[in-house]
């Protein structure tokens, strides 16, 4: 067991994997939860295995000979949330310590911190910006929890346009939108709200859109194991309206499929009629 | 002694509106406003009731002091709070809010080390004071000289002019379109001074209100028309992705000065060549 952990440090720390370096360096430690779903991993349907390799074929070249060695990626339900052991007291500091970063800001921008209008701001604007990261709060298997149930359901089950808000995380400026997510079950279905709590706990972080999108496929992948996932985003970034190339009309459109929506184009086509995701 | 009492009306608990100049250089604007006075002396005579008009509701020493002729502060020649800058000035801006961005990144939990937030803190700089960048010009500078003599007579509309800005109160976007009407009285506007100037003061730290009442009052102080009329119409981010968590709903402001104010006839012509579409 001792070698297959520093097999997965191995992993985490590989360059290739640099996605996962959103786990804060700070705290390796939680790789020992991993162990305890070892077990249930080692039973997934050989699908999942096929969806997890399909999913990184194309970039990651070294990735492919370890999954074939049976190397788990980090579970996206397990991952450690940032924020998840804060208590009311830590709270309070994080918000005493952003709100003291606004004032500095407010009076760096050349404005008056002092007038009415912006007495209190530096500590709302702190309380925004923690409210707007709350998806650090919470691990994923918390919000799913115990809403998996057992259906004979074969057919596509989509839920579309979830209206979702996040921060871009290169410039910290709003990005908003849409997200239609398919899956087809095998044998068990997710709560519907959980799809959209799901969609919620990733988007309130400092995101990337291409992530976002991932994120939420792999999340379901592994809460249900169904035949496929399909989820497709549609954004309009303020940091690409608001500024910098300052295009108004321009939305960003980013799509995971896994699973039999990447194999089999007929599904891919009808999971994109029925979630298709009206200009707003 | 109208200076002295430019003072007593600068330091005046009614007009907290103006505490937006930066309170560290109160003479600039008293020199300015004396040369600027003649020129106020002149303003037509119908734009008098019109300004203590625009007060009347909420601040009521104002419209007392309007009567006995005391110029409210000029809009177009309010100070810039960034006017003054070099560019050694912005680079320390920058760098400052950088700092306080690092600080903020390690607050809400990230990790400021990993490759998505490495230039974060630089980017959301640059970032805010792009969005800042209102306080960099005057209206007069904006204005310029693209004031023509015209004999038009009728209304002139620009309408649904996109603008972006942030929300004073919590620092969060809130964007819109602004439909902009005025009634010249032989003097019209650069069009896109119309634009420019709702530009100018929307990229400040703004509460909707007070922009819509700005852009309206510089254009009345610009050309002195018989009257001007201004919407807004905008999703506030902050209601939309947090609090109340309203997605649909939408704020409207407007500033009606002069004829408009006076004559429903003309404030319906205007709402409607003016009307913003759902966005």
């Amino acid at each position: 067991m001792t070698s297959e952990q520093s097999d997965d440090d191995i992993f985490i720390d590989s360059t290739i994997s640099k996605a996962h370096r959103f786990f804060p360096p700070s705290s390796p430690k939680p790789i020992t939860t991993k162990r305890n779903h070892e077990a249930s991993h080692d039973t997934i349907s050989p699908l999942i295995r096929q969806i997890k390799s399909a999913s990184l074929s194309i970039g990651e070249n070294g990735e492919n000979e370890r999954t074939v060695h049976n190397r788990r990626r980090p579970s996206v339900l397990d991952e450690k949330a940032l924020r998840e052991a804060d208590t009311e007291t830590v709270r309070e500091q994080r918000i005493d310590a952003i709100s003291r970063s606004y004032q500095d800001i407010l009076q760096s921008i050349g404005e008056d911190p002092s007038r009415q209008g912006l007495l209190k701001t530096a500590k709302r604007a702190a309380e925004a910006l923690v409210f707007f990261t709350k998806g650090y709060e919470q691990s994923i298997r918390d919000v799913v929890s115990d809403a998996i149930f057992d259906e004979e359901c074969e057919n596509m089950v989509v839920v579309k346009e979830i209206d979702m808000y996040s921060l871009c995380e290169h410039h910290m400026v709003p990005f908003f939108g849409k997200v239609s997510v398919g899956y087809l079950p095998n044998k068990r279905v997710l709560g519907l709200s959980k799809i959209a709590r799901i969609v919620e706990v990733f988007s309130r972080r400092l995101q990337v859109q291409e992530r976002l999108t991932r994120q939420i496929a792999e999340a379901i992948a592994e809460a249900i194991e169904p035949r496929g996932v399909a989820v497709i985003i549609e954004c309009l970034h303020m940091c690409m309206i608001m500024r910098g190339a300052q295009k108004v009309n321009s939305r960003t459109t980013t799509s995971a499929m896994l699973g039999e929506f990447r194999e089999d184009p007929k599904t891919r086509e009808e999971f994109l009629t029925l979630g298709r995701i009206k200009p707003f | 002694m109208s200076q002295s009492s430019d003072d007593i009306f600068i330091d005046s608990s009614t007009s907290n509106d103006y505490f937006t100049f930066s309170s560290s250089s109160p003479k600039s604007i008293i020199s300015m406003k004396c040369g600027q006075e003649l020129a106020h002396d002149a303003l037509c005579s119908s734009l008098c009731p019109t300004k203590s008009a625009s007060f009347s509701i909420s601040e009521n020493g104002d419209s007392d002091r309007n009567k006995h002729g005391i110029r409210k502060p000029s809009v177009l020649d309010e100070k810039a709070l960034r006017e003054d800058d070099t560019v050694l000035v912005r680079d320390q801006r920058i760098e400052t809010i950088s700092r306080s961005y690092q600080v903020i990144l390690e607050s809400i939990g990230e990790d400021p080390l990993r490759q998505g937030l490495l230039k974060t803190p630089k980017r959301a700089a640059e970032a805010l004071v792009f969005f800042t960048k209102g306080y960099e010009q005057t209206i007069r500078d904006v204005v310029s000289d693209a004031v023509f003599d015209e004999e038009c007579e009728n209304m002139v509309v620009v309408k649904e002019i996109d603008i972006y800005s942030l929300c004073e109160h919590h620092m969060v976007p809130f964007f819109g379109k602004v439909s902009v009407g005025y009634l010249p009285n032989k003097r019209v506007l650069g069009l896109s001074k119309i634009a420019r100037i709702c530009e100018v003061f929307s990229r400040r730290l703004q509460v909707q209100e007070r922009l819509t009442r700005q852009i309206a009052e510089a254009i009345a102080e610009a050309i002195q028309p018989r009257g001007v009329a201004v919407i807004v119409e905008c999703l506030h981010m902050c209601m939309v992705m947090r609090g109340a968590q309203k997605v649909n709903s939408r704020t409207t402001t407007s500033a009606m000065l002069g004829v408009f104010r006076e004559d429903p006839k003309s404030r319906e012509e205007f709402l409607s060549l003016g009307r913003i579409t759902p966005f």
